[in-house]
């Protein structure tokens, strides 16, 4: 599929008989073009039928429906015994067997026993409790922003925003909370890399064989918690790997799979998708300068910036339900074992809930974004620190990068899941 | 007098309330919200509200 790429794209001039959610170069297309598609689908085709993507060496599924409505989608979210997360929540083929083994976590898991391994942390990730972070995480940002601007003063006064901004920040804040020792931080970085690529070629060498460097990812972070767990039984220490080796569900204790699965997806999680909102965030004032002055100079609208960065990043762009039996929903008729992708980055842009849902206005209030899942027991458990991080990113960036400057185009990472960047150059102390 | 109710299957302890109205509500060790101040006071509604419209779970109620 090819379209050009305006600024502005008119969603009546989209072909939807040429358009395919599940062709992975349609993911590399500019924001606008994708958002036109969503427009188009949520207006013309609200439960459009897509062929799953081809995955070497699994055995392709029946399909599934796009859900571009906000009304839709939250009628589905928050149904979960019809629509349930446990034939899997974060890829569209059934999680194979061997692959549940580490990321079979909670997120493909339905109530009671999501709910029980979920209460295990909710606490930790409450806004009582990140209040006493923030001051470490200011200090892991002051950290990252000065390593930045060392790197652009011993160079040509170049940098690349996610390798150097987003993507550190919450990798630190995310160890620091489960206890990974500073040596085993670029392992985490890459292995989480590898999860969330969505099989783009640059970060999947051999594209023959995606799953061997999924499942490779996993065992590498398995064996890192492993030595963890161990280490926290012997000598318990005020952090989540502890609190995840020594608490018990309904008397028992996690099984090691359990475990290894939780801990993946906290990394996981944890990293890409404020690594993402950070990026997305600093590409969006770069091209909106009007709303930059006015944040940079107004701390009162943090709160409204950071849900309208979430909306209009939209880090992670979907999760998949799967129907438990017959039915309909809002009209529109299922069958048991339909499966359902839910495209919170097209509801996030729903003209029925948001006024000029493509403008980008940092005192948007209300928005009752989907950027954190939508209604139901699986909405973002990171969501409070995700906040955190973000607000106390953006401020610390005005005050000691105020000279950062996006010099380049944005890398897009080739991904349905994640609305991801590989690298988006740019420049401190102006000149070049 | 209205009252804040938790429905103690429902809740996954998002915090979505605590961050709305923290004098109201607090997750507990148990991952639960408890409802610190349940006979909610004329100036608690609009607050109490709130939270029960942001649940994400839907697991609070506002009963008179």
């Amino acid at each position: 599929m090819t379209v050009d790429a305006g600024p502005q794209i008119d969603a009546a001039a989209i072909d939807l008989d040429r358009i395919d959610l599940s062709d992975r170069d349609f993911w590399l297309e500019p924001p606008a073009v994708r958002h036109a598609v969503f427009d188009a689908l949520r207006r013309d085709r609200p439960f459009a039928f897509f062929a799953e993507p081809e995955v070497p060496m699994l055995e392709p599924g029946p399909g599934y429906w796009a859900v571009t409505r906000y009304a839709d989608l939250e009628a589905i979210s928050s149904q979960p015994a019809v629509f349930c997360s446990g034939k899997g929540a974060v890829s569209i083929q059934d999680i194979p067997t061997d692959l549940n083994e580490f990321y079979g976590s909670m997120i493909s898991m339905d109530d009671p026993r999501h709910a029980k391994i979920r209460r295990l942390v909710s606490k930790t990730f409450t806004p009582r409790m990140l209040e006493q972070v923030v001051e470490s995480v200011r200090g892991v940002v002051a950290g990252v922003l000065a390593a930045a601007r060392r790197r652009a003063e011993a160079g040509d006064g170049t940098i690349d925003v996610v390798a150097d901004i987003a993507a550190p920040i919450p990798l630190r804040v995310i160890c620091d909370m489960m206890g990974v020792p500073e040596p085993d931080r670029a392992m985490v970085l890459a292995q989480s890399n590898i999860i969330l690529s969505g099989g783009d070629p640059e970060l999947i060498e051999n594209q023959d064989d995606p799953l061997t460097a999924f499942l490779t990812a996993g065992t590498e972070l398995a064996a890192l918690m492993e030595r963890l767990a161990g280490e926290r039984l012997a000598d318990p220490r005020d952090d989540l790997t502890t609190a995840l080796v020594t608490t018990e569900v309904d008397g028992e204790k996690l099984s090691h799979q359990e475990i290894a699965s939780f801990f993946i997806l906290l990394l996981v999680a944890g990293n890409e998708t404020t690594r993402n909102a950070i990026s997305q965030g600093v590409l969006a004032l770069s091209e909106h300068p009007d709303q930059r002055e006015r944040w940079m100079a107004d701390p009162s609208i943090d709160r409204t910036a950071v849900e309208e960065i979430v909306r209009w990043a939209s880090p992670v762009t979907w999760m998949r339900r799967t129907a438990t039996r017959d039915g309909e929903v809002n009209g529109h008729r299922f069958a048991a074992g339909d499966k359902f992708l839910l495209f919170y980055a097209a509801a996030n842009r729903d003209p029925e809930v948001f006024a000029a849902p493509q403008r980008f206005d940092l005192t948007r209030d209300p928005n009752p974004h989907v950027g954190f899942g939508s209604k139901g027991p699986h909405f973002c458990l990171g969501a409070h620190l995700a906040r955190r991080e973000i607000t106390v990113a953006f401020r610390t960036i005005f005050e000691l990068l105020p000279d950062l400057e996006v010099a380049g185009a944005p890398h897009p990472l080739r991904s349905s899941f994640v609305n991801g960047l590989k690298r988006l150059p740019a420049r401190l102390g102006g000149g070049g | 007098m209205t009252r804040i109710e938790v429905d103690r299957e429902r809740c996954v302890g998002s915090g979505s309330c605590e961050m709305l109205a923290a004098d109201l509500f607090e997750v507990g060790g148990d991952g639960i919200v408890a409802v610190l101040r349940p006979e909610a006071e004329e100036d608690d509604l609009d607050a109490a509200e709130e939270a029960v419209r942001a649940c994400p779970t839907q697991a609070l109620a506002l009963v008179d």
